[in-house]
């Protein structure tokens, strides 16, 4: 009986969770075929990732609207309210990311034709990995209403944020044994920021499953007075 | 219900430990395990709850979950029905409202009520206002009583709308000057509360938010507890919202009301702590 009420708004709600899941899957698989494009100066796959973009933004920006319009129409409340709410924000988390791989598409570019050295390879093989592993669980908590693998997400993007400092640090060496000039060294520390920062966009998506789930909500800064 | 025909306030929340002092003086009513019978059937069962000061309390619930029987145990309404009595503790103020040397009639003078179809009585607008203040000979004069009727209609929003007309009949008025007129009549006997009972849904939408924003500025002088089908509503306009649910004896095959939930209205209708109550509010059960 509990479920009989408002099927036909519960389906809305469906599809913009499934909207948001299949946005987040092309993000995902992207995120990969990025980094193999970075590693084997791939420019055809670059510009491709490129290009569908614009899918991206284009669901992204469908979904916003059909959010809005449940939210004008359907006046939701309670665990629907925290459902439409969080679809917004994740909507969001997903289409910034997507514009960091376009990002990271265009400082491949830039590096046409600069030799990585193994230690970069195999740091830039790890950042990939990492966030195509934290996004994937991103969203596998958000289908699947996982309050608990999204409060893990936290700890999870640690090994990134790592990752992260040691690619800054190998940068810098490389640059200080002049075996890195000062422009490619730029665009590296700048692709290692991009994937850093997808991996803090899958642990915002996180915050949001969570508030949907349970109304958890991030405990806020202390400000001085 | 003066000190001398009253219990002394005191005795019965002295009881209730853990009470900061500061909260128990904005608690208007103090309800504890409140159960409603007509007759032998048990309409509501355990309700407790506090009404704070010049906040807006609404209940919602399910048609026949109680909680129109528990707003007419605030002003003792339900003594005009035949079989009708309470059980458990109703303080207003600290008083015990059931302590039998209470005198109903000055209850229902300082807590007022407004119901679901607005009920002019077939006189003049002016005579409207001034019926209470008339038999309960609150005002020594003519012009006092004129000033008591300008106040009330300017308290309810509309003495713009009549002041012309005073000696009118009230029935000429629209539904929704009907109801700020009842809700004017109510002000005019200077009552603590007003309790209301489903008071805008005989009303248009522009009557509705007419009302709306008038409870919004009367909060500031006044406790209002209203009852509502319209969850928006409750929502727009409450600080505080209890809702009630109707529940089975399944030993004696009958429907009691009981209290669900009562939080602040955010929590109510962004994060209910019930599942009954998430169900309700997102429309999912009638």
């Amino acid at each position: 009986m509990a479920e009989s009420f408002r099927q036909p708004f519960r389906e809305e709600l469906n599809l913009v969770k499934s909207g948001i899941v299949l946005m987040a899957g092309l993000v995902t698989e992207s995120i990969p075929r990025c980094t193999e494009a970075l590693l084997n100066c791939d420019l055809a796959t670059a510009r491709e990732i490129v290009e569908a973009d614009a899918v991206i933004d284009n669901m992204s920006l469908e979904l916003e609207q059909k959010c809005q319009q449940l939210l004008a129409l359907q006046q939701p409340t309670a665990g629907d309210l925290r459902e439409l709410l969080a679809a917004l924000v994740i909507n969001y988390e997903i289409e910034r990311s997507g514009g960091l791989l376009v990002n990271i598409a265009k400082s491949l570019r830039r590096l046409y034709g600069v030799e990585l050295g193994p230690r970069m390879r195999g740091v830039v093989t790890q950042m990939g990995e990492e966030a195509r592993r934290l996004f994937g669980f991103a969203i596998e908590a958000y289908a699947d209403d996982n309050a608990g693998l999204a409060a893990a997400l936290d700890d999870i993007d640690d090994r990134l944020d790592r990752l992260h400092h040691q690619c800054l640090a190998l940068i810098i060496t490389s640059q200080q044994e002049e075996r890195i000039e000062r422009p490619p060294g730029v665009q590296l520390a700048l692709i290692a920021r991009y994937y850093e920062r997808i991996g803090d966009h899958a642990v915002n998506i996180g915050g949001r499953v969570r508030y949907m789930v349970d109304g958890w909500r991030p405990p806020q800064a202390d400000l001085p007075e | 219900m003066t000190p001398e025909d009253s219990p002394q306030p005191g005795s019965a929340q002295a009881s209730y430990e853990g009470n900061d002092q500061a909260i128990l003086d904005e608690v208007v009513f103090r309800v504890r395990d409140l159960s409603c019978y007509y007759g032998d059937v048990e309409a509501v069962r355990n309700v407790s709850m506090d009404i704070i000061e010049r906040e807006i309390t609404a209940m919602v619930g399910p048609s026949g979950c109680g909680k129109t029987t528990v707003l007419r145990c605030f002003n003792r309404m339900n003594d005009l029905i035949e079989g009708a009595r309470a059980q458990g503790m109703l303080l207003f103020k600290g008083v015990d409202l059931y302590d039998t040397r209470v005198d109903p009639v000055e209850v229902r003078r300082r807590i007022g009520m407004v119901f679901q179809k607005p009920n002019p009585f077939p006189k003049s607008i002016f005579d409207n206002i001034a019926y209470g203040p008339r038999i309960s000979k609150t005002t020594r004069n003519k012009k006092e009583l004129e000033g008591v009727v300008e106040s009330s209609l300017r308290q309810a929003a509309l003495w713009d709308e009549v002041k012309d007309r005073l000696g009118d009949s009230a029935m000429g008025l629209s539904g929704g000057q009907q109801q700020r007129l009842c809700i004017a009549r109510t002000i005019a006997t200077s009552p603590d509360v007003l309790l209301m009972d489903e008071p805008c849904s005989a009303l248009d939408p522009i009557a509705t938010a007419y009302i709306e924003e008038l409870m919004h500025n009367l909060k500031q002088n006044y406790t209002i507890i209203i009852v509502t089908h319209n969850m928006q509503q409750a929502a727009r306009i409450s600080d505080r919202t209890a809702f009630f649910t109707a529940e089975v004896d399944l030993e004696k095959h009958y429907r009691y009301g009981v209290l669900v939930e009562f939080d602040d209205t955010e929590k109510i209708f962004s994060n209910p702590s019930d599942e009954r109550t998430e169900s309700y509010v997102t429309g999912r059960f009638g």
